[in-house]
């Protein structure tokens, strides 16, 4: 596969192998997997069970995925899944079906799980008693599986508006105080499903001016739930699927009737694919970096046989308005923060012209944080931009029309998302949505800069290189920083960075930000953030850390850094103000402990880089280190540390 | 959709949904013949030969269906 031979530059439109338009109802290819075990290949088999989890919907095929992982479970080791969650499965409706494919889906996201299920409707009882099975679990995430069956009240009809909203508000209240009850008795976070609509309308379209009126109401009710969700309520978006699928497709009355079966089979992959998205994106496992192949992905036709002239893109021509649409799509995953990328075999200056030169290109040049047009093997590429952009090649997700490249890319760089596509560009932005690579529980003003940030660092790169020695480049940037303990405002920024960041993580301790919150709250819990700005533009919240004092000891529990600051003195800044903190407390040492897992190495001699002392190793490989407070000699930084900027 | 047909591919969804490419079905074939088949797994078969058939059974059948030549036959009814 090292060869790029056999790789054209650009796809057909129309596609070649028929692996695109069907894909929803291929069934997976079990015969791999079969051979793979047969032959005692359990990993790969293993590996092949969990790749095809990720775009299979289709139900007796994702059944057939579940039963192969379950005669693989104790045979292979499974992938080095970056943490086992563990869920509680509450219900309002039956979920015994629910059980087995929520754990693959988990998994395909890459996320081991212990899993509780709930007797069929005591999600009450389970969630409002601190002696309950549920609490006793001890979950870190409970999924609440109910319909409008489970409703306690619905409004009289006749009522006004303002009695339904009061409806409404009650409703809510009843659902949230569930929700903080077992908050309360378990700190875990929450994914509570709003409601479907109902696939009958007794009164028709009057329905849509009578408040009271069943749908009227449910749409109502999900919105205030919406806005009523504290921050550890994740909504599971029924209401949406439902739409994007259709209700009478969503919701299957016969095995309503027969087993409470809250989603029809036809729907029930969609449905928990959605819930093991929120749990990822909960425990940092959101893509950052959208990578885009551009002939007959971005555009249709091949720009270098073409011409300008010649690719399809935008109005007046329908497959050009597909791809004006795909274009304007991506635009908005950019604008929500998500980073992108351009990976395509072609001369570069053909793949630059339509965004330089065509009036209706949507994504301009500057959009792209990396841009990789030349004719090297697309994994490759693909490494290039992960490494330039100081991410995980986890957090990339492919997207190529071409099948051949997709497969490449699975096959050399499996961490990668490959987005299966059709060969319908009018199918694109609903098959990447679809693959719901980018879910997020909160988004943060990082989020949208985050492409000016990085462009800045291009900035600085050159500058650096212009710079005759490193002091003098630091010494250039005129960079400023604001240290501060936890605080609200910022709560949602510190979660995602102690949930995303693997490389400059000393524990790779993962928390829920209400974990966060009650360390802000907990006086011998010593909290600090950093924030950062040079002369090219702010580099926002980039550096989190906390340590616990117990008695004349400080014990570091948490210190991680975004690597867009790595090597500009934060670290050393950052020691410093722990330092003085920690003198203030009266503590005489501070202790520090690195954890390895296969992202951390660059931190590996960070506390000896400090001063620290080696102390002692596990034997886990942790190393523990210690600094004598007393005799510490505070860091030369070319940081100006304010009270803010 | 002639019997022989029918049976040749309720056999393949036989096959595919209890992972055995060495299963024979036949018309006295029920639940108690094959080791997998618990309710769990009944559904997922009913959901496996509506899809493959392009049929629809009506709640009553969900459960009604004691064995395969039942199966067949109602196949058979409501694909012509």
């Amino acid at each position: 596969m090292e060869s790029n031979e056999g790789f054209s530059s650009g796809s057909r439109l129309g596609g070649s192998d028929g692996k695109g338009a069907d894909v929803m109802s291929e069934r997976p290819n079990i015969e791999v997997v079969k051979a793979l075990f047969k032959a005692g290949h359990y990993s790969e088999a293993h590996h092949t069970v969990l790749e095809q989890a990720r775009y299979v919907r289709d139900y007796p095929a994702f059944a057939s995925l579940c039963r192969w992982r379950q005669r693989l479970a104790g045979k292979a080791p499974g992938l080095a899944s970056t943490k086992t969650v563990k869920v509680a499965l509450l219900g309002g409706a039956g979920t015994e079906m629910l059980q087995a494919p929520l754990e693959l889906a988990l998994e395909a996201v890459g996320f081991g799980c212990e899993m509780y299920r709930s007797a069929y409707n005591t999600f009450a009882s389970e969630m409002l008693d601190a002696s309950s099975a549920t609490v006793a679990f001890r979950p870190e995430v409970a999924v609440v599986v109910t319909t409008p069956a489970n409703l306690p009240r619905w409004p009289e009809p006749g009522d006004s508006r303002d009695d339904v909203q009061q409806v409404v508000e009650e409703v809510c209240e009843y659902w949230l105080a569930l929700c903080a009850q077992l908050h309360q008795h378990t700190q875990c976070e929450i994914i509570l499903n709003n409601f479907h609509p109902l696939p009958t309308r007794p009164l028709g379209n009057l329905g849509t001016k009578l408040p009271w009126e069943a749908n009227n109401f449910l749409r109502r009710l999900n919105l205030t739930l919406g806005d009523r969700a504290p921050a550890y309520v994740h909504i599971n978006d029924v209401e949406g699927l439902a739409a994007h699928y259709g209700v009478t497709q969503w919701f299957d009355p016969r095995y309503w009737f027969h087993a409470r079966q809250p989603v029809s089979f036809q729907c029930l992959v969609p449905y928990v694919v959605n819930t093991a998205r929120i749990v990822g994106a909960l425990f940092g496992s959101t893509a950052k970096c959208l990578v885009l192949d551009l002939d007959n992905t971005l555009w249709g036709g091949v720009v270098g046989d073409d011409g300008l002239e010649g690719i399809a893109i935008g109005e007046g021509d329908a497959v050009g308005e597909a791809f004006k649409v795909f274009q304007e799509y991506v635009l908005r995953l950019k604008q929500r923060g998500v980073l992108l990328a351009v990976c395509s075999k072609n001369e570069e200056a053909n793949a630059l012209a339509p965004f330089l030169k065509h009036p209706e290109m949507i994504l301009k040049r500057e959009d792209f944080v990396s841009f990789k047009a030349n004719w090297k093997p697309k994994p490759d590429n693909l490494r290039e931009i992960a490494s330039e952009l100081n991410i995980g090649i986890n957090a990339l997700v492919f997207v190529d029309d071409n099948p051949a490249e997709r497969e490449h890319v699975r096959q050399r760089l499996p961490e990668v998302k490959v987005v299966e596509l059709s060969n319908d560009p009018a199918d694109y932005p609903r098959l990447l949505d679809e693959a719901g690579w980018f879910e997020s529980t909160a988004l943060s003003a990082e989020d949208h800069q985050r492409t000016q940030q990085y462009k800045e660092n291009t900035q600085r790169e050159k500058l650096r290189e212009s710079a005759t020695d490193y002091a003098s480049y630091l010494a250039s940037l005129a960079q400023k920083a604001v240290i501060r303990p936890f605080e609200d405002l910022h709560l949602d920024r510190i979660t995602q960075l102690i949930n995303k960041s693997n490389q400059f993580n000393l524990t790779t301790l993962r928390l829920s930000r209400s974990q966060c919150e009650d360390l802000m709250h907990d006086s011998e819990v010593l909290t600090a953030y950093v924030r950062a700005t040079d002369r090219f533009g702010d580099n926002g919240l980039i550096s989190v850390f906390f340590a616990r004092h117990e008695r004349d000891e400080l014990h570091i529990e948490e210190w991680l850094m975004s690597c867009r600051v790595l090597k500009r003195g934060v670290e050393n800044l950052l020691c410093n103000y722990v330092v003085e903190k920690a003198r203030a407390r009266g503590v005489t040492s501070l202790y520090g402990v690195y954890r390895p897992t296969p992202k951390n190495g660059l931190v590996r001699e960070h506390y000896k880089a400090l001063g620290f002392k080696w102390v002692g190793t596990d034997q886990d490989g942790a190393t523990r280190w210690c600094l004598d407070v007393e005799s510490y000699k505070p860091f030369d930084v070319s940081i100006e540390l304010v009270e803010d900027y | 959709m002639d019997t022989n047909n029918i049976w040749e591919r309720l056999t393949k969804v036989f096959r595919e949904t209890f992972d055995d490419d060495q299963l024979i079905v036949g018309p006295e074939t029920t639940a108690d013949d094959i080791e997998d088949w618990d309710s769990l797994m009944h559904i997922q078969l009913l959901v496996a030969i509506e899809q493959a058939f392009g049929i629809h059974f009506n709640t009553g059948e969900v459960v009604s269906l004691a064995n395969v030549g039942e199966m067949a036959a109602l196949i058979e009814n409501k694909s012509s």
